[in-house]
């Protein structure tokens, strides 16, 4: 009830609620990492995205009426390859002058089991709206709390590599999508 | 027959030989076409293919090498003039240095470029040296450099093996082919 009292107090304050918006737990940069792992000639190539934020409302005893809100900053992948980072920026692949920005928003959080979390939500990149499901294992600690999960993603339905790229013999259609979030409560 | 003699190659010599021959010209179209394509998925297979017949070069050269040693060669025909078996010895020592350090320093431009690849998509090829774009820049050059000298190099081992049969009139060539060959 005080909580309750005291998120009433703060929507007024600011004069907005958004509850999409609003975050209980915060990232530590630091302590999180998002990669990818594409396949280039049944070879596995990875990646990472060093810029991203993870905004969480959520209660691991009771997830329903939490929110999660994972913004990346396209234009931070890094695949280590010289010349792959300088193809990639264009619009075949990730289009950084057009679509900078990616983002994973859901409202709908759930136990699957035990400390294991679904997330289902909206994945925007490229300019497309896909509905996606991000499981996830929580870890709580003394000092905060640590998800990770993975799931695999289809290059073609965000328009990753268009044109005589989409072909997936050579870049493969899958790409695996590994994260590991370190959050510290917020406030 | 298997083993070299004193005047004949053994049928696995031959087929090391005729095999790596063959091996080494599409391995060079497909050098010269994977830098000269247009960046596409062709390029990247051309590549790939490349970088793949490379290494099966290189396990070629190690069971070559193995048999080398363990069985003498042939020895050149007798009247040759000093120089010429000089001249026989040092281009066939250099095929071997060659066909050894194409396909190792591909290897290293692979591993500093940090590119990954599975030869022929099956067997992961370790990274022989870590990420470093010197060296990735560096052993590009020599891989150029070592092609060039292998382009004149082999010109110079088909024209000697040429001036044998034809010119000279001996056995060199012919002791090559598959099968039984003899020359009155």
């Amino acid at each position: 009830m005080n909580e309750m009292l005291r998120r009433f107090g703060l929507c007024a304050l600011a004069f907005a609620c958004a509850p999409a918006l609003a975050a209980d737990w915060a990232m530590d940069a630091a302590g999180s990492r998002l990669e990818f792992i594409a396949t280039f000639e049944r070879a596995a190539a990875p990646g990472v995205f060093k810029e991203f934020d993870t905004r969480l409302r959520f209660d691991p005893d009771k997830p329903a009426g939490g929110s999660l809100d994972v913004a990346v900053k396209v234009t931070s992948v890094d695949m280590n390859i010289a010349d792959v980072n300088k193809e990639i920026r264009g619009k075949d692949w990730f289009d950084y002058g057009a679509f900078p920005q990616a983002e994973f928003r859901s409202t709908d959080l759930r136990r699957a089991e035990g400390n294991r979390y679904v997330a289902r939500g909206t994945l925007s990149l490229k300019g497309v709206k896909q509905p996606l499901e991000v499981p996830f294992s929580w870890v709580g600690s003394a000092d905060g709390a640590t998800m990770e999960g993975e799931l695999t993603l289809k290059r073609g339905a965000f328009g990753i590599g268009t044109g005589e790229w989409a072909v997936s013999d050579v870049i493969g259609a899958d790409v695996k999508v590994k994260f590991r979030v370190k959050l510290r409560k917020a406030g | 027959m298997l083993r070299n003699d004193a005047d004949a190659w053994g049928a696995p010599a031959k087929l090391l030989h005729w095999a790596m021959a063959a091996l080494i010209l599409v391995q060079i179209a497909l050098g010269v076409m994977a830098v000269a394509w247009r960046l596409s998925p062709t390029k990247l297979n051309l590549y790939f293919w490349h970088k793949s017949t490379g290494m099966l070069l290189l396990a070629l050269l190690v069971l070559r090498l193995g048999w080398r040693l363990a069985n003498r060669a042939p020895a050149l025909p007798g009247g040759l003039p000093a120089w010429e078996r000089s001249a026989a010895h040092a281009g066939h020592a250099l095929l071997y240095v060659l066909m050894a350090a194409l396909p190792v320093t591909g290897w290293i431009v692979n591993a500093a470029a940090n590119i990954p690849l599975r030869i022929f998509g099956v067997i992961p090829l370790p990274a022989i040296v870590a990420p470093d774009k010197a060296l990735t820049d560096l052993a590009a050059w020599v891989h150029r450099g070592l092609f060039v000298l292998l382009a004149l190099v082999l010109v110079a081992h088909i024209g000697a093996a040429l001036r044998h049969h034809f010119v000279k009139r001996n056995s060199v060539l012919v002791r090559m082919l598959p099968g039984k060959w003899s020359r009155p």
